[in-house]
Order: structure tokens, then C-alpha cells, then sequence
């Protein structure tokens, strides 16, 4: 701050803001990287006065000899205090910095940040996972146990040896009765997928740069056809690439349709030219990170790729209201919407919908289980990921996907229809890390299949996003890993291939980890979807919710 | 203890009726072997483990006889020296954890045999059951254990196999189509497999197939004779002497290992992912341009940001403040470069005035918004090199243009219109109602505060600038409608005239400011011992010194409010003794002095009214319209009138700057529309801001100027390079460098985009803040 300036209430110091910039002045050789990496310009070159004062020798003070004044200029980095300007903590320029003279360091105590981020009365946005500073605290998923492990009980499988298969089906399954009859006398059999029970979820070609989501659809590609996993990806809101649609890999591909409806005219277009059927169409109504909220892609993102891939002009803004315009009760908004898409393809490929963790799942899953068609349900519970939101939705508001999913389950099994309405779980799972026992988790409280976002972006294109709010700024386009830009500037640093070769990781060792896990259980071919006797928590309420084992 | 080799002892498992325990049968072999029995023949009886441990024949050979139904694990735990013969089929784990003896089974061996075998051997003259051969080693110190099996292995033979030898010789398999079972070899770390026969699959990743080597082969043969006589079937070796028919499974090593040839991501990438899609990937038909990957670091179109040499886009805050607009750092920078000639007659292209105002008279806005206060350090002193301008040289005038132009009124602010007209090489001719020119300059502050030879050198300057000067002239508003006619333009410079007085009883004994000051300047004034000033402005001020130096004694300046004075009229009163008091509202003049409102009386000899003044504007033609007694006008000094301007206080009271400044604002208006030029904008630049200048580059301590020289030496040059290289210097990428332009005359710093990486150091480092870090052009 200029020595005689004035202060405003929104003037912070460095020691105020969340991430504060160290600099090693001894470690630094100016070669300007970090400043040139800085996505939000945080940091700048700063010009630095250093005084020394002079004593020949204090003997020799006098009217003849006196002291004197040396002053040097130096020059180093500093941070910037604006708000507009605060680091993010992403540590781009401890990342290229030769020497390690430079890195943001978390706040220790409570920042003063966090009550400037709304100038202009605009209520702060980003993207991310809801915050949770105590991420240390494992949540619900990461501690529930596995306490059914059969050694000399069920036929013990091992992990490594044993050959396994393990598939979920997304779509409606019938009772075998049902099933025969129709099939005897011609009727029709809604179709039925054989997938990975891992999903890469809705994430859009827009929210995500091209080079994340084509590095993603080629892993996905890679997995289906080099490793035989029949891994499926959702497209999310935004589109699919005309290419995509008129390739073979539009088969490992869950096309979302929401309130926004954009690109579906390019797909629409591409009906007859497509050689392949999409495995599902997911209709989305909400999602976990921000329930009830819409999406806006800003019109500075629109450039001619997006516009091209949504079927819009470029420079205009993109709104997704929070619903559907057309759908007034929950009854026929579903009706319609699913036998829409179903005619789409001639009734040959699965349509669901998803909605966010919400108390009133129960509803809407009660209400699929008396549509012959509803492929499924998904569910995106409170610690999904989103590109952009208000930092108060996703922060607040949400249900847990645990009991929610657990209550559908249990609804299902009451009515005798857990084994035909498949559930679909999301919303934080792996957050800490822990994917395959999240994952395991959720399938053994009754989802048949769990949807991944956000650890994908960690794990395959090295998001540095987390609940510790360090970085989460998706939605300004400048993600310093090229994830969520649409500037080539960013995204070019993205290789394609590296991150399908990291998706191809992820799911190798997932699949490894998840055998671990049913092993034990003496599964391999089929999932054990609801096997709650194997589940258990340390967590007395938290057993009494789920229904599940309490150990200590 | 008794011995009794060679000896041979028959134990049955079933005795009285009922079957032993394999405890009990355990301990008789094991005292049988212990009193020298090196031939032991057993009815089994579905007991455990026959066979193993016998270590207490010491090195002697010893046969065990197994006939009838032995249990699992038989020869378990067997010792080097032990040979266990089961003459039939064999339960479980035969050969478990053996560690030396040979087994031979005359018939077939259900699942696991010679699970965790180190050492011996173990034939067996049919098939075996699921796992054998799992987990298998090879200890150093002995010879790897061996697995003969005539027919064919059952499911999950050989895994985590890690050591030995097991050879399957396919005859009268129980699969024709797979000698080896379902999924063999997984997890197998050492050892190998000789096999002959069809087989379904193992695992590559654990195992390879190797072609039988001259060697292996060799053992191969030598070895099968040892093993068909010891299952009586001598009569196959010929059978099996076909090398064509055996294949060898050999473990992998820890570096051989791999999970299944699959192609690399970027041979998918190329041969299966872009060849479906079409070249350029999943939107290469709808994006023309290059999506490979950079590096973070980057140069070129595609750095995020780029450096922008910005010099002179923003004014410096010294001329953005200054009315008159004089770019005060250009002239510093003039003395800097030792031109100190050329930095004096600077001025006279903003001033006719550079010394008289800008030296003495003018508070200085320029100063007072000089970018060093911002850092507590003293600003430039302008008033040092504004007294030198007295020195300035009249420039040499362009030739008439016949365009004339009249301006009313020959203050700094007519005086500055003309003088700025006649630049341009318009004719300006001037008419005033006094007997001089220079208007409040020259007739109205007082000496104390400019000498009078400064004015006088200064209006001399002018006088030969502009020669036509009609003074005396009061001119009517016919008068002026004529001169409308015969002019390109009037410009209306009157000043004010009209004293405000206050609507009071007795205020004809009031005597207006200006009145006194011009009379004072005149010689003419005369002052009580008591005088009273009511308005305690910079004007009232001046009273108050001229009245003290007219002699009086006591001075008193009243105001409704705190007094707005300031600056050297201030200080300047305050020197005389003038005393200030406020609010006092006045009531009447009387006798005594002023009664105020509150009924107080303030006695004094001489009351003096200084509450402004206004414009005397009987003359203004029609068509000029006024507001609130001043003429109205654009922002460019236009009135309703486009023929006529008007300037200086008769538009708006303020300081001689402001009057001058709007002379040369007005005579560019002026000068434009006769050129012809687009008259709709003046556009002025924008002050940089203070945030850009770098003061840490000077001695804060530094607060005395000894001369111009000591103030060029500290001036930022906010907003205008200095051309002192700092930023080549400082930039990371050696990528700025000085170009000449303009012929050598001018120059140019330049960012490199092939070195530059869009860090902004030159930015940073500037001391001037004339780089800046622009976002790069949008892309994509």
C-alpha cells in the first residue's frame, strides 16, 4: 500500500488472505516463471527498498566523521492483497520454479478473505466440492468398514487369482417372468446395459476443456476395446463432439439431456448417421454440488468450438435454468421425458433420470418404479463436483448420498423391485482418495453402479482443486492444469494421452482395489449390490441410518 | 538302541472292528522306523499324512507301503531317504510341505498334490486334481522338487508356483483338448513346466512358453527313465520320446512380467482412435488450429499475457492536474538531459505566464498531486523552475492565417486564448476597458507576492506576441454584436467586475475587495487602524495584507464558515497579524462597525467586502445565455452562441491556471473548427496511476532541492519513459531491447514474442509505470 494511502474495508493485508505467497529471496533467481504461470496474477515483480546505515566506527563519531545512509534497491516477489488478485493456492509457481524459492501456504487461522469475496454484491462462485476445511475427518463413506471378510466361511476368493466379472446392468430389468413371457410372445424387453459399475459422470464439453474430454473419451475407448472394460462416460450437459456421434464410441457413451437442451439438435442431426446407439440417455434434474440451481456457461466461454458442439452462436451466454421449462408435475415431466428420449432410438437404448441427493429421492424413485420404462435412477448427493456454482449451494445445500441412496435401496426392496430399478450413486466418492471403498461402500448400501467426477479430474489430469478451497476456479476458465479452460493457452498444456493413459490407471487399479474388497465376499461375477450384512461403522447413529453393523 | 534294518513291519489301520486314529498309526510308524524298520507296509485306512517326518532312519533308505484308502497329505512333511509308495489313487495334498521324499502314487491324486513342496519327488501315474504344484519352491541349499504326473493336471495347477520342476505327460488325460486345466501358471514366480499335449491358456503374464532346449530336453529323458519303471510303465517311453510333442512353461522373472500386450495409448491414439474419428481427433473438423501440448512456460502467441510499452498513454499526475495541462515531468526530463534551455521555453507553449504564474501566483495542483507524496516523500518544487521561466524566449510564430479572432478581456485568461491563437498563426486582437493589460495579474494581486518587474517581463513578452491590444475599451453590446460580425470568433475573457456585497443596511459603506486591491496596486488606497474583512477567502486575504501594509493595525477577517483560504495568501495574512474569526453572520453596518446577527458589534474604521464577485455581462449579444449570473458553456468553453466563447471567471470563478487552461482549451476548439477538423472530441489522457510508478528507487530521505538540477534528479516521469533500460535489465529472457524510430530521433523499447514469457518484470520493475501486462489476444 502506497505510504500515505487510505484504507477501505476491503484493504487486507498479506497475513489476512487464505493463501499467502512465501517468497525465499536468498533461493530466488528472478527468472520470472511464477509470475508468467500465476493464473489469477497473484504475484508480481516488486521493487524493494533496503536501507542500511553506515558506521565507519562509533570511536570516530564526530563533527569530522559521521554515520551515513546506504540505500539499495532490490527487487522480488510480493503478492497482491486485492481480493480480485488473491492466490488461489494452486502452486503453479512452486511447480515451475527452479529453485523451490516460492510457495502459498494455507492461512493458519481463520482468513479475512472470505468476508471480501462478494464486492459488487455478488455472492462468491467457484467450482470445486463442497468445502470442508476439516477434511481430515473421513466422511460417512470413508468409514464405513467391511467387516465381512470369509476366510473359512463362504468359498474365499483371492483378489489376484480368481478371474472376475464384475458388471452392473444399467437399464430396467424384469422379473424372469416377465421377461419369458414377453420374450415368447415378442413383446418388448426394455434394453438392458452390461456396464462397468464405475461411471465417469456428467461432466460436459465445455465445463471440461476439448483436450480433457477427448483425453477422457479415449481412455474410456482404451478401456472398452484394449482392456475389454465396458467403461461408460456421461457427456453431461453440452453437447457431444458430431464426430463422437457418428463413431463407435458413441456406444460407451451416456448422452445427458437437461434443462438447457443444448446440442441436441447436432444429435439429432447425426440420428441417421449413427452407427452405433448410445448406451443411455440420461436425463438430468438436478445435480449434487448445486441442487436446485441452474448452470450459466458465460458468454466469454462460448468461443466456436462450444458453439459449434451446442448448436448456438459463439459470444452468447448459455443459461440451464434449475428445471425443465416444459415439465410440470412430477408425474408426467417423467412420462414425457422418458418416452421422448426412447423414441429418439427406436426404444433400444436405456433412458434414466438423475436428480440430486435430496429428501425427496423417494418420490421421484417411487414414481419410476411405476414406469415400465425408467431405466434407473441416479443420484448426486451434497459433495458432488460442478465447474460453477455459488459457493452457498454447494457449500449448504444437498442431501448425503449414503442414506439416500440406502432409503431408495430399501424402498426398492420393500417393494420387491431391487433388482429392477437400478440405482446410480455420486457425489463425492473417493473425495479423500479412498475410491474403491466408496465405491464398495455405496454398492453394498444398494446402488448397482457409482458415478466418479471429480476424483477422475484429480487422478487423471491432476486437478489440484480441493475441499481445503484451494484453487476451485473452474468457473473463471483459468484452470492453470488446461482441465476446465476452453483457452488453448490452458488447455494445450493438457495432453490428451497422458490422461487416457491416467483414466486407463484409474480403473485398472480400481478394479484391482474393488476386487479386494468383494473378494473377501466370496463375489466375482456378480455385485454385491445391497449386501449390507457385510457393511459396518463405527458410528452408532450412523448404523441405526443405514442399517448396518455397528463395530467398534 | 535296537536295530533291526532291513526288517520289515506290517501296520493296519483298522484293528478290533475299528479304524486307528492317525495319531495312533503316527506313533507305530515312527517307533517301527525307530527300531530299525526300513520297510514299512501299511493298510491305510483313510489316515492322515502316512509317510512323512521319518527322519530317524537317519541317511538309511526306507520304503513306505501304502495299500487300501491312505488319507490326505500323504508323505507330508517327507524327509530325504523316505519313499512312500501309495500302490492305488490318493486323496488330497500328497506330498504337502515335502521336504526330500520321493512319492509314488499308483493311480490317480485328487487336488493339491505338492502344494508347498521344497524338496523330493512326487510321481503319479494317472491324473491330479486342482492346484498342484502350487506354491512350490526351490530352496538354494537343495535340488528343486520335481512333479511327475503321467496324465494331465487339474484346475489352477502350478500357482504361485515358485520353484521346481513339474512335468505333465499328457497320457490318457482326463481332458483330450487341455493337458494343463483351467487357468494355469497364475501367480507362478519360479520353476518350469515340461507339458505335452493340447492346453487352454495360461497365464502370460506370469509364465512364457519357451521351445524345449537341447538341455531341458536332455534332463528331460534321463529323468523320464527313472520315472516310467517307477510306475511300471516303461513300455510309453518310446511314446515319449517325441521332442516335436513337448513344450516347456518357463516362469517369468520379475523384469519379464507384464500384465497383457496392449497397444500404447499414443499407438491407440494414432491407429484406432483418430482413424475412426478422422484426422485432428474428436473435433479436428471443427477446430483450424494446432491442439498439441506446450509447456507451461511459454513464448509467442502463446504467452497469456504480454508486456506493453505504454509510454505517454497516461498523463503523469503533475500535468493531469495541472488546468493549464503543462507536462511538467517533460521538462524535468529536458534538465535531466542537460537541456535546460529547451525545458524553460516548454512553457510558453501552455503559458504566457510560465513564470509569473506557475512561479509565483499558482497554488500548484501539479505539486500537490505529485505521485512522491504518495510516499511521504516532498513533491518537485515547480515553483524553482517557473521562476526561471522568466528567462523563456518568445518561439517564432507561424505565418497569419487571415483568420482573426476577438477576445474581451486582456486577463491571464484572454491573454492565454490569444496567445495560444496566435501560435496556431491565428490573429487575436484583444480589447480591454483598463489602461493595461493583464487583468487581476497585473491589477490586482498584491506585491508582496510577485514582484512587479516579473509581471511586467512576462506581459512584455505577450505585448510582442500579440500587438493588436485595444485598451480602454468599454465596450457596448452593440459594440459587440458588430465585432461578431466582423470576426471569425469572439472570445469573451471579461473576468469578474461586479463585487457581491451583501443586501444590508449601510453596505454602501462596504468597500468591495477587488475595488480596494486595484486601488492599493494603484497607490491609491487608504486604511483606518481598524479594518475588517467580511469573507475570510484567499481574496480577503490579500485585503488583509495590503491593508497591513497600508498601515492598519488591526485586522479581523470574519466568515459565515471555517475560511476556505489557503496556501501563501494565508500564510501571508497570518504574517500580517490578521486574525480570523467564524461564523458570524452580519446584520448591519453602522457607525461603529458591523453588527452581527447575534447582535455583537465589531468595531472598525474600514470594512472590506470579499465574498466574490461576479461577471459584468450588460454586453453579452442575444443568444448568449447565462446561469446563475456566469455564461453558460460547454466543455469546451462554447456558448449557446457558436461564434462566441467565453472563458476565465466569466464563466466559473477558479485560479489564473484555470483561466489560462481554458484559453488554450478554447483557442484548440477554435483552431479546430477553422481547420476543419472533427470537432466532436477532446480527448485528453487519463492520469496514470500511482500504483504503476515505482518510488523505491529514491533516497526518501532526500526533502531539500537545491536548484532544478536536484528536482529533475527525483522526478518518477510517471506515465513517460526514461529511457533508463531497467526493464531490458530486469527481464528474465534477455527479450527487450531499445529500437531506434523516427530517424534516430525518437526510440522504442520492444519485447521480443519469440523470447518473452508474459511475466511482466519489465512491468514490475518500471520506475515510470509505463509497462504494463496486457491479457494476450483471445484465441480458439
Amino acid at each position: 500500500m502506497l505510504a500515505n494511502g487510505t484504507i477501505v474495508p476491503s484493504s487486507l493485508s498479506v497475513r489476512d488472505l487464505l493463501w499467502q505467497v512465501k517468497w525465499d529471496k536468498e533461493k530466488c533467481t528472478l527468472c520470472g516463471r511464477c509470475c508468467a504461470v500465476c493464473p489469477v496474477q497473484a504475484i508480481e515483480l516488486g521493487v524493494h527498498r533496503k536501507r542500511t546505515i553506515q558506521i565507519p566506527s562509533l570511536a570516530e563519531i564526530g563533527p569530522s566523521t559521521t554515520s551515513s545512509n546506504v540505500y539499495q534497491v532490490y527487487h522480488g516477489i510480493r503478492q497482491k492483497t486485492d481480493p480480485a488478485y488473491g492466490c488461489t493456492g494452486c502452486e503453479m509457481c512452486n511447480l515451475v520454479c527452479p529453485n523451490g524459492a516460492i510457495a502459498a501456504e494455507r492461512s493458519e487461522e481463520v482468513d479475512k478473505q472470505r468476508f471480501h469475496v462478494n464486492q459488487g454484491g455478488q455472492p462468491r462462485r467457484r467450482g470445486g466440492r463442497r468445502n470442508a476445511p476439516d477434511s481430515s475427518n473421513l466422511g460417512t463413506l470413508d468409514r464405513i468398514k467391511f467387516t465381512r471378510i470369509s476366510m473359512l466361511t463362504d468359498p474365499a476368493l483371492d483378489a489376484g487369482r480368481h478371474e472376475f466379472e464384475l458388471r452392473t446392468l444399467l437399464g430396467r430389468v424384469l422379473p424372469p417372468e416377465e421377461n419369458i413371457r414377453l420374450y415368447r410372445e415378442n413383446g418388448w424387453i426394455p434394453p438392458v446395459r452390461e456396464i462397468y459399475p464405475l461411471l465417469i459422470g456428467s461432466m460436459s464439453f465445455g465445463a471440461l476443456s476439448p483436450n480433457m474430454w477427448e483425453g477422457l473419451q479415449m481412455g474410456v475407448a482404451y478401456l472398452n476395446e484394449e482392456l475389454g472394460m465396458p467403461v461408460r462416460m456421461c457427456t453431461g450437459e453440452g453437447g457431444c463432439p458430431p464426430r463422437l456421434l457418428r463413431s463407435r464410441f458413441l456406444k460407451y457413451t451416456i448422452l445427458q439431456i437437461a434443462s438447457g437442451y443444448f446440442g441436441w439438435d447436432e444429435i439429432i442431426h447425426a440420428l441417421p448417421e449413427m452407427k452405433e446407439d448410445p448406451c443411455a440417455i440420461e436425463i438430468k434434474y438436478g445435480q449434487g454440488a448445486k441442487p436446485g440451481d441452474g448452470g450459466l456457461l458465460m458468454w466469454s466461454k462460448v468461443n466456436k468450438l462450444i458453439a459449434a458442439i451446442r448448436g448456438v452462436p459463439p459470444g452468447i451466454s448459455l443459461p440451464s435454468p434449475p428445471t425443465h421449462q416444459t415439465q410440470y408435475s412430477i408425474e408426467e415431466s417423467v412420462a414425457k421425458m422418458i418416452q421422448s428420449m426412447y423414441m429418439a432410438w427406436g426404444f433400444r437404448v436405456p433412458v434414466y433420470p438423475k436428480i440430486s441427493g435430496t429428501s425427496t429421492a423417494l418420490a421421484v424413485l417411487n414414481n419410476l418404479t411405476r414406469n415400465a420404462y425408467a431405466g434407473g435412477l441416479a443420484i448426486d448427493g451434497e459433495d458432488g463436483g460442478t465447474g460453477a456454482a455459488y459457493a452457498v449451494s454447494m457449500d449448504h445445500m444437498g442431501h448425503p448420498i449414503a442414506s439416500n441412496i440406502r432409503d431408495c435401496y430399501l424402498n426398492l426392496a420393500r417393494l420387491g423391485k431391487q433388482n429392477e430399478v437400478p440405482l446410480f450413486a455420486g457425489g463425492g466418492v473417493g473425495k479423500n482418495g479412498k475410491l474403491a471403498a466408496n465405491a464398495a461402500a455405496l454398492i453394498m448400501l444398494g446402488a448397482s453402479g457409482v458415478q466418479v467426477g471429480k476424483y477422475i479430474m484429480q487422478a487423471a489430469a491432476g486437478c489440484v482443486g480441493s475441499e481445503t478451497d484451494r484453487c476451485n476456479v473452474c468457473n473463471i476458465g483459468l484452470c492453470p492444469k488446461g482441465i476446465t479452460s476452453q483457452d488453448p493457452r490452458l488447455y494445450r498444456r493438457l495432453d490428451p494421452e497422458k490422461v487416457a493413459e491416467r483414466l486407463v490407471d484409474v480403473y485398472l487399479s480400481f478394479d484391482t482395489e474393488l476386487k479386494k474388497i468383494v473378494a473377501p465376499l466370496g463375489r466375482s461375477t456378480s455385485l454385491p449390490i445391497g449386501m449390507s450384512d457385510a457393511l459396518a461403522i463405527d458410528d452408532k447413529d450412523a448404523a441405526d441410518r443405514l442399517q448396518i453393523k455397528y463395530v467398534v | 538302541m535296537e536295530q533291526h534294518q532291513g526288517s520289515v513291519v506290517h501296520l493296519c489301520g483298522f484293528e478290533n472292528g475299528q479304524r486307528i486314529e492317525s495319531r495312533i498309526l503316527e506313533e507305530r510308524i515312527q517307533q517301527a522306523v525307530e527300531k530299525g524298520c526300513r520297510v514299512v507296509e501299511i493298510e491305510a485306512f483313510g489316515q492322515h499324512g502316512i509317510g512323512g517326518r521319518l527322519w530317524k532312519g537317519g541317511d538309511q533308505k526306507l520304503h513306505v507301503k501304502i495299500s487300501g484308502a491312505p488319507g490326505q497329505r500323504v508323505g507330508s512333511l517327507g524327509f530325504p531317504n523316505s519313499l512312500i509308495e501309495v500302490f492305488g489313487p490318493c486323496s488330497d495334498d500328497v506330498g504337502w510341505l515335502n521336504a526330500g521324499a520321493d512319492i509314488i502314487i499308483h493311480g490317480h491324486a485328487t487336488n493339491g498334490v505338492a502344494n508347498a513342496m521344497a524338496q523330493g519327488k512326487v510321481y503319479i501315474a494317472g491324473n491330479i486334481g486342482a492346484r498342484g504344484m502350487t506354491m512350490t519352491k526351490h530352496n538354494p541349499r537343495f535340488s528343486p522338487p520335481e512333479l511327475w504326473v503321467l496324465g494331465s493336471a487339474g484346475d489352477y495347477f502350478a500357482e504361485f508356483m515358485a520353484g521346481g520342476v513339474a512335468v505333465i505327460c499328457g497320457h490318457e488325460p482326463q481332458e483330450r483338448a487341455n493337458v494343463l486345466g483351467f487357468r494355469p501358471c497364475v501367480g507362478m514366480v519360479g520353476g518350469k513346466i515340461f507339458f505335452r499335449g493340447p492346453h487352454k491358456g495360461y497365464s502370460k503374464a506370469d509364465a512364457r512358453l519357451i521351445p524345449i532346449g537341447d538341455g531341458d530336453w536332455r534332463w528331460l529323458c534321463e529323468n523320464m527313465q527313472t520315472f516310467l519303471p517307477a510306475i511300471g510303465k516303461t513300455e510309453l517311453l518310446e511314446t515319449f520320446s517325441d521332442r516335436e510333442q513337448w513344450q516347456v512353461l518357463k516362469a517369468r522373472g520379475p523384469h519379464e512380467k507384464f500384465s497383457k500386450a496392449r497397444l500404447s495409448m499414443a499407438a491407440f491414439h494414432q491407429k484406432v482412435w483418430d482413424p475412426e474419428l478422422g484426422k485432428g481427433g474428436l473435433v479436428g473438423d471443427l477446430v483450424d488450429f494446432d491442439r498439441t501440448t506446450i509447456p507451461l512456460i511459454t513464448t509467442g502467441l502463446m504467452r497469456r499475457y504480454v508486456p506493453v510499452w505504454e509510454n505517454k498513454k497516461f498523463a503523469s499526475p503533475c500535468e493531469a492536474s495541472c488546468p493549464t495541462g503543462i507536462p511538467v515531468h517533460e521538462r524535468w526530463r529536458l534538465i535531466r538531459e542537460g537541456r535546460v534551455d529547451e525545458a524553460v521555453d516548454m512553457a510558453l507553449a501552455y503559458t504566457p505566464f510560465p513564470a509569473s504564474v506557475c512561479g509565483y501566483l499558482c497554488p500548484n495542483p501539479c505539486m500537490q498531486s505529485c505521485t512522491r507524496l504518495n510516499a511521504r516523500m516532498p513533491q518537485l518544487d515547480i515553483s524553482q523552475l517557473g521562476k526561471a521561466s522568466i528567462a523563456a524566449k518568445l518561439p517564432e510564430f507561424p505565418a497569419l492565417s487571415g483568420k482573426k479572432i476577438a477576445i474581451i478581456g486582456g486577463g491571464p485568461a484572454g491573454i492565454s486564448v490569444a496567445w495560444q491563437l496566435r501560435r496556431k498563426g491565428h490573429e487575436a486582437i484583444l480589447y480591454d476597458m483598463r489602461p493595461e493589460l493583464g487583468g487581476k495579474i497585473s491589477a490586482m494581486i498584491p506585491r508582496s507576492r510577485i514582484p512587479d518587474e516579473v509581471i511586467e517581463a512576462e506581459l512584455a513578452r505577450v505585448r510582442e506576441a500579440i500587438p493588436h491590444v485595444f485598451l480602454h475599451q468599454r465596450l457596448e453590446k452593440s459594440d459587440i454584436q458588430e465585432i461578431r460580425e466582423d470576426f471569425d470568433f469572439v472570445v469573451i475573457a471579461s473576468g469578474t467586475q461586479k463585487p457581491r456585497v451583501l443586501p444590508i443596511p449601510g453596505k454602501e459603506k462596504l468597500i468591495p475587495a477587488i475595488e480596494f486591491l486595484q486601488r492599493s496596486k494603484a497607490g491609491e488606497a487608504k486604511v483606518g487602524k481598524r479594518v475588517l474583512i467580511i469573507g475570510a477567502g484567499n481574496v480577503g486575504c490579500d485585503a488583509a495584507t495590503e491593508a497591513h501594509r497600508l498601515g492598519a493595525e488591526e485586522i479581523l477577517l470574519i466568515d459565515i464558515q471555517a475560511p476556505l483560504s489557503f496556501g501563501k495568501e494565508r500564510q501571508e495574512a497570518e504574517a500580517a497579524g490578521a486574525k480570523f474569526k467564524w461564523p458570524c453572520f452580519s446584520k448591519a453596518v453602522t457607525e461603529e462597525g458591523l453588527e452581527l446577527t447575534t447582535g455583537e458589534v465589531i468595531p472598525a474604521d474600514t470594512i472590506i467586502i470579499s465574498v466574490g464577485d461576479l461577471p459584468e455581462l450588460d454586453f453579452l449579444p442575444e443568444g448568449v445565455e447565462t446561469e446563475r449570473g456566469f455564461i453558460k458553456v460547454d466543455g469546451n468553453f462554447q456558448t449557446t452562441d457558436p461564434k462566441i466563447f467565453a472563458i476565465g471567471d466569466t464563466v466559473k470563478l477558479g485560479l489564473l491556471t484555470d483561466a489560462i487552461g481554458a484559453g488554450k482549451k478554447a483557442a484548440e476548439k477554435i483552431c479546430d473548427i477553422l481547420s476543419g477538423k472533427d470537432v466532436q472530441g477532446v480527448s485528453s489522457r487519463s492520469r496514470i496511476d500511482y500504483g504503476r510508478v515505482k518510488l523505491e528507487y529514491f533516497d526518501p530521505r532526500q526533502s531539500i532541492f537545491n536548484g532544478i538540477e536536484s528536482c529533475a534528479s527525483q522526478c518518477s516521469s510517471c506515465g513517460t519513459c526514461r529511457d533508463c533500460g531497467l526493464c531490458a535489465t530486469v527481464c528474465p529472457e534477455s527479450a527487450i531491447s531499445r529500437q531506434s524510430r523516427d530517424n534516430g530521433t525518437g526510440f522504442e523499447m520492444v519485447a521480443d514474442p519469440e523470447k518473452c514469457i508474459g511475466c511482466g518484470f519489465c512491468a514490475g520493475a518500471c520506475p515510470c509505470g509505463v509497462w504494463d501486462l496486457a491479457a494476450n489476444e483471445p484465441i480458439g
